[in-house]
């Protein structure tokens, strides 16, 4: 146990409040002052970054969570359409159950704010596209031919773009060589 | 306020870019929301120019006027040819890296909400003086005035601080993308000194990808006899499989790989699903990276180093989170490995520093202490109930307002320990004081500020101040923060392993005041009713009173007294009801109990209130 130099005391508070009408107030004394203010604000405000940051974390984590009991329903369901399957082998009840659970899903991403991007026959966009593939076909160039993954924005972000295959217009002259 | 200078990463595949602020170099992110920016610029029909993420989602459909690792082709007569809308342009590798810079540039005016101007940009330490011309020319073009060109790995240094360590020798290890660099550099009197540069310019985390898709495809041709390689869709799907794998693996031992519907033959669809093991995954890779190690003794052969001579390893590029990577590095140099700062970022963050450093930024800022380990004074049960947080940023002051746990108690003792542990004496006690002349007042009554303040130096002031006489006491703690590192450590250890156990002790404290303070509102309410309450109610609550109290003086466990306090506080508030119906009957307002709500959160000794602001 260690203590450090140790004074009790009976008198007022340590830090001095700013002196009220003192003339004789000595130069290098307020300069001193000055600086503890500075670096009690420059403190203050590192601290305020770490409660923010850490807020943000929880905040973050909160978010994961609130979407995660919106769509543990439908792990929920999965399950029970396996264990329905399972048991009774009915197939038609099978795909009815889980044609359900889509609906349930798209109904949450909807709510979410989530749609599909709409790509087949489109003009190629790499805000909202990802091209896999360039092939020759009877569509103008730069058509969105093939659509090989659907993509979704939200709120106006593309969350993930579609992956497409794009035309480069009817077959003609071989396309230079970089 | 000064004009911000930022620092950019100019990488071959990914470039970022950073800024200091506050003395802490953060990464902004682009107008895509991502840290880092392809360095990638494509040129479309229409005359649009893309940079990053979408230049290189088109590039398939676009290949001839879409450019890539233009970085390679930096200080040399290369030009890139381009022909949109059927008019050809010329462009320079300088204007094409100008243009990758323009969008970090505007992408940090975006974050910071300002005009840049001026800039810091690294490059690899074997670039030639044309090499570095060249880059200082993109900067000029892009509109910035380059105030620096400064090395990749000694940026990556001045991350980790290590100009601030003389006589050091470092070796950076930087797996990016597509690159592999090596450097020797050694650092005195706060000027690193290039030693050595080796490296492989068709090296990175893309290879490690390759492998395990290569893997992936021969396993699914093996299974189900389809050759995937003429499937873009199934390809991309295996890309990006690969890639999840891939960095799964730095986390854990193995990983599934699940693509259902990969593709389908005429006997219906096909699933691909494949466990990867990390040692099957290092299996794969081994030749790279055996690869890397070699260079690395090439590059300490030309800086005539061993690996004993090697004071610090500073690990750069996302492939260095592969565990096997550190584990050849650390087996082949004894030196300090510095992994803490996320390895895609950690060029950029050095050169936001040089560039604070450049701007005076540094210089002006006073880096302040942070408390090490959290500040708290034993209240009743004796329970650390905390004031100052650890990792709190110094000079501060805090105050908390605690109260009496007796009747009529005259003193307060203030105990300030230090430490992460619910209870008191578990922790380092720095001192304790008394607070004295506190007027006979009921328990709970009393309001004691008890204030922590923690001047620059890390010098405790501790005051404790009745506020309805303001009588004070305080005491002075020199050395509140002067611990070192292994007993700050051990007492951080110590608090985790005890977690538990901690948790459990201090439950219990708090439910033994709640039982405490149950017991004494019961009496006082029996007491001020007197008369009103009947006779048999009266020796009810009695007994019950007895009984919680036994459980208190005994061993009783949290359930017990729990169990204790539920069955008074029911009894009793049935009491309280039905002198509160009568008070109400007969406007009878004489009981002066000033507050005496029975609340759960009482600490005793010194009650814990609720505000703590100055």
């Amino acid at each position: 146990m260690i203590d450090g130099e140790k004074k009790t005391e009976n008198a007022q508070p340590m830090k001095a409040e700013p002196p009220a009408t003192e003339e004789a107030r000595s130069e290098p004394l307020e300069a001193q002052d000055l600086v503890d203010r500075i670096q009690r604000l420059q403190a203050e405000f590192e601290n305020y970054k770490k409660r923010v940051a850490r807020e943000t974390g929880e905040r973050e984590e909160r978010a994961v969570d609130r979407f995660l009991l919106d769509v543990l329903p439908l792990h929920d369901g999965l399950q029970l359409a396996f264990e329905n399957h399972n048991r009774d082998h009915d197939a038609d009840a099978f795909v009815s159950g889980v044609e359900r659970i889509f609906a349930h899903f798209e109904q949450i991403l909807t709510g979410h704010g989530v749609a599909q991007i709409d790509a087949h026959g489109q003009v190629f966009d790499p805000a909202l596209h990802e091209a896999l593939m360039s092939l020759t076909s009877d569509q103008e160039r730069n058509v969105i031919v093939e659509v090989f993954s659907p993509g979704y924005v939200r709120n106006g972000r593309t969350l993930r773009p579609s992956k497409v295959g794009v035309s480069q217009g009817p077959a003609q002259a071989p396309e230079e060589e970089e | 306020m000064k004009e911000k200078i930022i620092g950019i990463d100019l990488g071959t595949t990914n470039s970022c870019v950073a800024i200091l602020e506050g003395g802490k170099p953060e990464v902004m992110n682009n107008a895509e929301g991502e840290r880092v920016t392809p360095s990638v610029v494509a040129f479309t029909d229409g005359g649009e120019r893309l940079v990053g993420r979408l230049a290189k989602r088109q590039a398939i459909t676009n290949p001839t006027n879409t450019i890539a690792s233009i970085k390679r082709k930096m200080g040399t007569d290369h030009r890139v040819e381009i022909s949109t809308d059927g008019k050809a342009a010329t462009y320079t590798p300088e204007q094409i890296s100008a243009m990758i810079l323009q969008k970090m540039k505007e992408d940090a005016e975006a974050h910071l909400g300002g005009k840049v101007t001026k800039a810091v940009i690294t490059v690899p330490a074997y670039f030639n003086d044309a090499q570095r011309q060249a880059t200082k020319d993109a900067g000029k073009i892009a509109g910035l005035e380059v105030m620096r060109i400064i090395n990749e790995p000694t940026a990556a240094s001045l991350a980790y601080g290590l100009d601030k360590e003389d006589d050091q020798t470092i070796l950076v290890y930087d797996l990016g993308g597509g690159t592999f660099d090596v450097s020797v550099l050694e650092i005195g009197e706060g000027v690193f000194d290039v030693l050595s540069t080796d490296g492989d310019t068709q090296l990175g985390g893309d290879d490690f990808d390759q492998r395990v898709i290569d893997w992936l495809a021969d396993e699914f041709r093996k299974d189900t006899g389809i050759d995937l390689s003429s499937d873009p869709s199934a390809m991309q799907r295996l890309k990006d499989a690969a890639e999840a794998a891939k960095k799964e693996l730095s986390s854990r031992m193995e990983t599934t790989i699940n693509l259902p519907y990969l593709t389908a033959d005429a006997a219906g669809p096909k699933h691909l699903e494949k466990k990867l093991s990390r040692a099957k995954f290092e299996g794969m890779i081994d030749d790279l990276l055996q690869r890397t190690i070699r260079t690395v003794d090439g590059a300490l052969r030309e800086a005539k180093k061993t690996s004993d001579d090697i004071d610090q390893v500073v690990l750069v590029g996302g492939s260095t989170r592969i565990p096997k990577v550190q584990e050849l590095i650390s087996s082949r140099i004894p030196g300090k490995i510095n992994r803490e700062i996320n390895p895609d970022e950690v060029v950029a963050a050095g050169a936001a520093i040089q560039a604070g450093v450049l701007s005076g930024e540094v210089d002006e800022i006073v880096l302040l202490d942070v408390t090490p380990l959290t500040l708290s004074i034993e209240t009743l049960g004796s329970v650390a109930t905390p004031l100052i947080e650890r990792n709190t940023t110094i000079p501060t002051e805090k105050t908390k307002t605690f109260t009496t746990a007796e009747d009529s108690q005259p003193a307060v003792e203030i105990h300030v320990v230090q430490g992460e542990r619910k209870m008191a004496a578990d922790n380092k006690s720095l001192g304790k004081f008394q607070l004295t002349g506190i007027p006979p007042a009921p328990r709970g009554i009393p309001q004691i500020d008890v204030t922590f303040n923690i001047d620059a130096d890390g010098i405790l002031h501790v005051t404790a101040k009745d506020k309805a006489t303001s009588k004070s006491a305080s005491i002075t703690i020199q050395d509140s923060s002067r611990l070192d590192d292994a007993e700050i450590e051990r007492m951080r250890g110590e608090a985790e392993e005890h977690a538990e156990e901690d948790k459990k002790r201090s439950e219990l404290a708090e439910v033994r005041n709640q039982a405490d303070q149950l017991v004494y509102s019961a009496e006082k309410a029996l007491s001020d009713l007197g008369e009103k309450v009947d006779g048999a109610k009266r020796s009810e609550i009695e007994d019950q009173i007895r009984r919680l109290r036994e459980k208190l003086d005994g061993e009783a466990d949290i359930a017990e007294l729990r169990q204790g306090i539920e069955e008074l506080s029911k009894a009793s508030q049935e009491v309280a009801q039905q002198a509160y119906q009568q008070t109400q009957e007969t406007g009878d307002a004489s009981t002066s109990g000033e507050g005496e709500a029975t609340s759960d959160e009482d600490d005793g000794d010194y009650i814990d209130a609720e505000y703590d602001e100055k």
